[in-house]
């Protein structure tokens, strides 16, 4: 009996109605759904035990008390601390997200370190002056600099850092010429808690974050800062309660803080946490500007740790002209590895074990040190360990020493974030004091007379010249100066919305922008008379006509100077 | 032949009848073998152990589910037996410091929440109502896995996310989808 | 769906926003981007990206040294029981959560016709254009809390909800009846000047509770009669009128979006 194509469709009809009858068919459906739900595009979380750890930001001097979510071991979130008394349970934008910089793609992972380290001994034998860049001084890593210099038959130690700290706490009067008061300025969550306490006058030609929220907006030019500081002198009281910030420095409102009776009051020399004695005859600290032009052979820049980009010309003039070498320390690309010889990577935040110098808005002196949360790379460079290495001083834990002499001093208390307490130094064993400070600790010293600080005269640099003719606008930078490594993230600030100008970007005015031939979000270059630096543009009617605001990469800051002319001209 | 139609209409239907059913969960599914033969029974039997020794609460209310290598490495640092499967457990895990990759039956989706303290601690479900009786077996399950979705064939003891619902529902919590969704 | 089971004890989270606070520093933002693992869309521009909880810009209309500006963070409203989202949606992704009252979106449901980006008045609702790219490595910082997206479907705030499930799980480990629970959103916690506050509604004695009902609490759109549950407060009279969205023409609108 043959079959037949009948049987096969019967058989076939047979199969299909049986197939329903089974689970298969649904199943395949079902299955066929949750296979495109589960995309492989997208990352699946990690999986673990959630644990609690603490440790302290090191992205800038404020150094908030931080808590992180950690999955295992790897911190999935960071918040503030509530109980912390200085920062209050407050993080800015760049601590909230801080643990996405170690997985950061552009990184610096690698670096010449035979070649460097062979470049920089070479120069040294020969008797050249070797120069550190200290751009965040106060930690102990700056004493280690210190004495390596004093070590090296002509080394000098360089910082470029304020040297006032300033008590918004007992101010009454707050007048600052375009310093970002409250919006990253100093530690957020204690300008926060002072607010209460001082009328806030804000002065600077764009209605800026700070300026929102202050008590009064002064619209005032860039360049008009001490005519109106001169005419204000008279309404803020001559009894120490007033405070003036200028953004072009501390010693550019010194003469005027000092006519108010602030100096010694609410501006203060800057407190440091004690060191041991036998550090104190390290090298002394020089301001950059006082070094002589062209007298530095070998200048080593620890980028690591940064309070505040320094312009690269102002560092490029006191190299010398034949054959300098330059060695940065640095996470990133965009700072001085654009200029320097040799670039070493270093860890990043919160990879790093080091201390935090006290913040520029506190005056009782503050010891705290940032608890590396996971491993740095392999490859990295620890900056104070090489330099040490590099002038011949013995090896040790520095850190250890310097906790070790605070606790000896017997001063102050500390503050641990896993328990709220704060409990006295004197009540602490030399043990439990270094326990607490590795659980993220802050000592803080007992409120002492406070020093009022060195009066220096401030570089007055001229703000016209001959050839601003052709530069009809006046630059303002925008908001505090940002991390060198930025988190991804970030992009939700500076580009998936307008609340931000993003670092690499420069905003005008449609009116500015129509005469310049520029449209919203194009290419185009910033120049001045110190050059010029590629940027994005942004249009923003809320800025004043003839102001161009800036975002702070480095590059733009390379040819930035408060109150300069500049122009914007299509790519 | 008289029912000749009929035959073959039949035999195609026995046919994917067999194949369905018994034929098709041999060729979705794909078995993983678990990493150690761990065995519940010489646990709760000769080490007296009861489910929340090792399956326990953290304090955040969180679950523990299957423990980590210190939990068996706390009593199996050194052999207390003499089975093969324990010294391959010292061997390969304890001693180089290994975690055990678990092959795990409830392994839910990664939109699901499940809080076992809901269910457990404020719900009072005793473990072998979603677990069956594992706690009492001398073999781990076979661990077989669909092999298009990737789910554990006993993610939700065989069944689809329906039946959760209907529990809720009879108990009167069912709300809404957020309630066991991230 | 079978029909939802009405809770024996509701929250109703809420959220009060005082603008006269807000510096625009956007901790908010990055960190409910932290929480609810929202990727960076680097290729997105201010229209096309994914910012759950978004801070605007807003000013009086005046120019030069009477400009003021104002900042107002703005993220789903989480409207009443009649929200716009809810009836467009055709895949029922969308549910008004009766122990609440929020508004929940599931993206696994979604299939991306962004209907209910339409209808909602207040753009508090955003689409996947792409899959989410994390940097390699990154993926290891995500948090676990919370499920992340694939390209294609919308999303948005839902007031932390993984937060409110981890505060559920405590609850019922500490042997706590089931019944409302208090936690904190991401963006609650991160706002350094405490512009946002979150609470119950519904608990006559919580702080917010009493806020929204003083006066000078309003909420964005009233006359929709969208119900959110989200109010503002400000003593800034153009900002209230900006929340008001009056027509065109009856107010010159600066506006910055």
């Amino acid at each position: 009996m043959k079959s037949t194509r009948r049987d096969l469709f019967l058989f076939a009809g047979g199969s299909a109605a049986g197939a329903l009858l089974t689970p298969a068919p649904w199943r395949l459906i079902t299955d066929t759904a949750l296979w495109s739900e589960n995309w492989p595009g997208v990352p699946a979380p990690p999986r673990g035990e959630i644990r609690t750890r603490f440790t302290n930001c090191s992205l800038c001097r404020a150094g908030c008390g931080v808590r992180a979510r950690c999955v295992g071991d790897q911190p999935v979130q960071l918040t503030g601390v509530a109980s912390h008394p200085l920062s209050r349970g407050v993080l800015c934008p760049f601590g909230l997200t801080a643990h996405h910089l170690p997985y950061h793609p552009a990184r610096l992972k690698q670096g010449p370190h035979e070649r460097a380290l062979a470049a920089v001994s070479a120069a040294i034998g020969s008797g050249d002056r070797v120069a550190v860049l200290d751009l965040q001084p106060g930690r102990t890593a700056s004493w280690t600099y210190r004495r390596a210099m004093a070590a090296l038959k002509n080394g000098v130690y360089l910082t470029n850092g304020p040297s006032v700290a300033y008590d918004l706490h007992q101010a009454k009067t707050v007048l600052s010429f375009g310093v970002p008061v409250l919006d990253g300025w100093g530690t957020p969550g204690n300008v926060i808690a002072a607010r209460e306490n001082f009328r806030l006058i804000q002065a600077e030609p764009v209605e800026s974050r700070t300026a929102t929220l202050a008590d009064v907006w002064l619209p005032v030019q860039p360049g008009d800062e001490d005519a109106t500081a001169l005419a204000m002198a008279g309404e803020l009281g001559a009894d120490g309660s007033a405070l003036v910030l200028d953004h072009r420095g501390p010693a550019a409102a010194m003469a005027l803080n000092q006519r108010l009776g602030a100096l010694g009051r609410t501006v203060v020399a800057r407190p440091e946490a004690p060191v041991p004695v036998e550090w104190r005859s390290a090298a002394p600290a020089t301001a950059l500007a006082q070094v002589e032009d062209r007298s530095i052979r070998v200048l080593l820049i620890d980028e690591s740790a940064v309070d505040g980009y320094v312009p690269w010309y102002q560092i490029e003039r006191k190299l010398v002209l034949d054959n300098p070498v330059v060695v940065t320390f640095t996470a990133s690309h965009g700072g001085y590895a654009r200029h320097a010889q040799y670039a070493l990577p270093t860890a990043v935040y919160p990879e790093i074990s080091e201390d935090i110098p006290t913040a520029i808005d506190s005056v009782a002196a503050t010891f705290r040190l940032s608890t590396a949360l996971i491993a740095p790379p392999a490859g990295i460079v620890n900056p104070a360990e090489w330099i040490a290495t590099l002038a011949g001083l013995a090896e040790g834990d520095t850190i250890r020493e310097r906790a070790d002499g605070i606790h000896d001093s017997g001063r102050g208390a500390i503050y641990t974030p896993a328990d709220g307490k704060t409990v006295a130094v004197k009540d602490l064993t030399a043990e439990a004091f270094w326990k607490s400070l590795g659980e993220a600790g802050c000592w803080i010293d007992e409120p002492r007379h406070a020093r009022a600080p060195e009066t220096t005269t401030a570089v007055s640099e001229p703000h016209a010249h001959d050839s601003d003719v052709d530069l009809p606008l006046v630059a303002w930078l925008a908001g505090p100066s940002s991390p060198p490594l930025l988190s991804p993230l970030m992009t939700k600030l500076y580009q998936e919305s307008n609340l931000r100008l993003a670092p690499n970007r420069v905003a005008l005015h449609p009116s500015d922008a129509r005469a310049a031939r520029l449209a919203d979000g194009v290419h185009a270059f910033f120049q001045t008379r110190l050059g010029r630096c590629g940027v994005d543009v942004t249009i923003d009617p809320g800025l004043p006509a003839g102001v161009v605001q800036l975002g702070t990469a480095p590059g733009i800051l390379d040819v930035y100077r408060p109150g300069i002319r500049a122009k914007v001209v299509p790519a | 032949m008289k029912h000749r139609a009929k035959i073959a209409f039949l035999a195609g239907l026995l046919t994917a009848l067999g194949a369905g059913w018994a034929g098709f969960p041999l060729a979705i599914y794909r078995s993983r073998p678990q990493p150690v033969d761990f065995s519940h029974k010489i646990h709760a039997d000769k080490a007296g152990s009861k489910c929340d020794d090792c399956h326990a609460f953290r304090a955040d209310g969180s679950f523990a589910g299957i423990p980590t290598l210190d939990k068996c490495a706390g009593c199996h640092a050194a052999a207390m037996g003499t089975t093969v499967a324990e010294k391959t457990f010292i061997d390969n895990y304890v001693t180089p410091q290994r975690e055990p990759q678990w092959a795990v039956y409830a392994r839910q989706p990664e939109n699901v929440s499940f809080l076992h303290s809901t269910h457990v601690t404020r719900g009072k479900l005793k473990c072998e109502a979603c677990h069956a009786a594992q706690g009492s077996a001398d073999m781990p399950r076979v661990y077989q896995e669909d092999r298009i979705s990737g789910y554990s064939r006993d993610i939700w003891r065989g069944k689809r996310m329906t039946d959760c619902v209907d529990c809720h529902q009879r108990q009167g919590l069912e709300h809404s989808c957020l309630d066991c969704h991230k | 769906m079978t029909h939802a089971n009405q809770p024996t004890k509701a929250a109703r989270y809420g959220m009060t926003i005082d603008v006269d606070r807000c510096n625009g520093c956007g901790a908010c933002m990055v960190a409910c981007a932290v929480e609810n693992n929202i990727p960076p869309v680097p290729e997105a521009n201010d229209r096309k990206g994914l910012t759950w909880i978004r801070v605007f810009r807003v000013d009086n209309g005046e120019q030069g040294s009477a400009r003021r500006s104002a900042y107002v963070p703005m993220m789903c409203q989480h409207c009443g029981a009649d929200a716009p989202c809810v009836s467009v949606c055709p895949q029922h992704a969308v549910d008004v959560d009766p122990a609440t009252g929020i508004v929940g979106e599931m993206p696994q449901r979604c299939l991306g016709c962004r209907y209910c980006m339409a209808a909602c008045p207040y753009h508090a609702r955003y689409f996947n254009w792409w899959d989410p790219a994390w940097p390699p490595g990154m993926e290891k910082t995500l948090n676990p809390g919370v499920t992340p997206r694939m390209r294609g479907v919308v999303e948005k705030c839902n007031f932390c909800h993984g937060r409110w499930h981890a505060a559920k799980q405590l609850a019922a480990a500490n042997g706590q009846p089931d019944g409302p629970v208090s936690y904190t959103p991401a963006c609650v916690e991160a706002c350094p000047t405490g512009v946002i506050r979150f609470g119950d509604l519904n608990d006559a004695e919580n702080p917010v509770a009493r806020s929204v009902r003083e006066n000078g609490s309003f909420r964005l759109l009233e006359t929709l009669g969208t119900e959110p549950k989200v109010y503002y407060r400000s003593r800034k009279d153009w900002v209230r009128q900006i929340a008001a969205a009056p027509k065109p023409g009856q107010r010159k609108e600066n506006g910055n979006g």
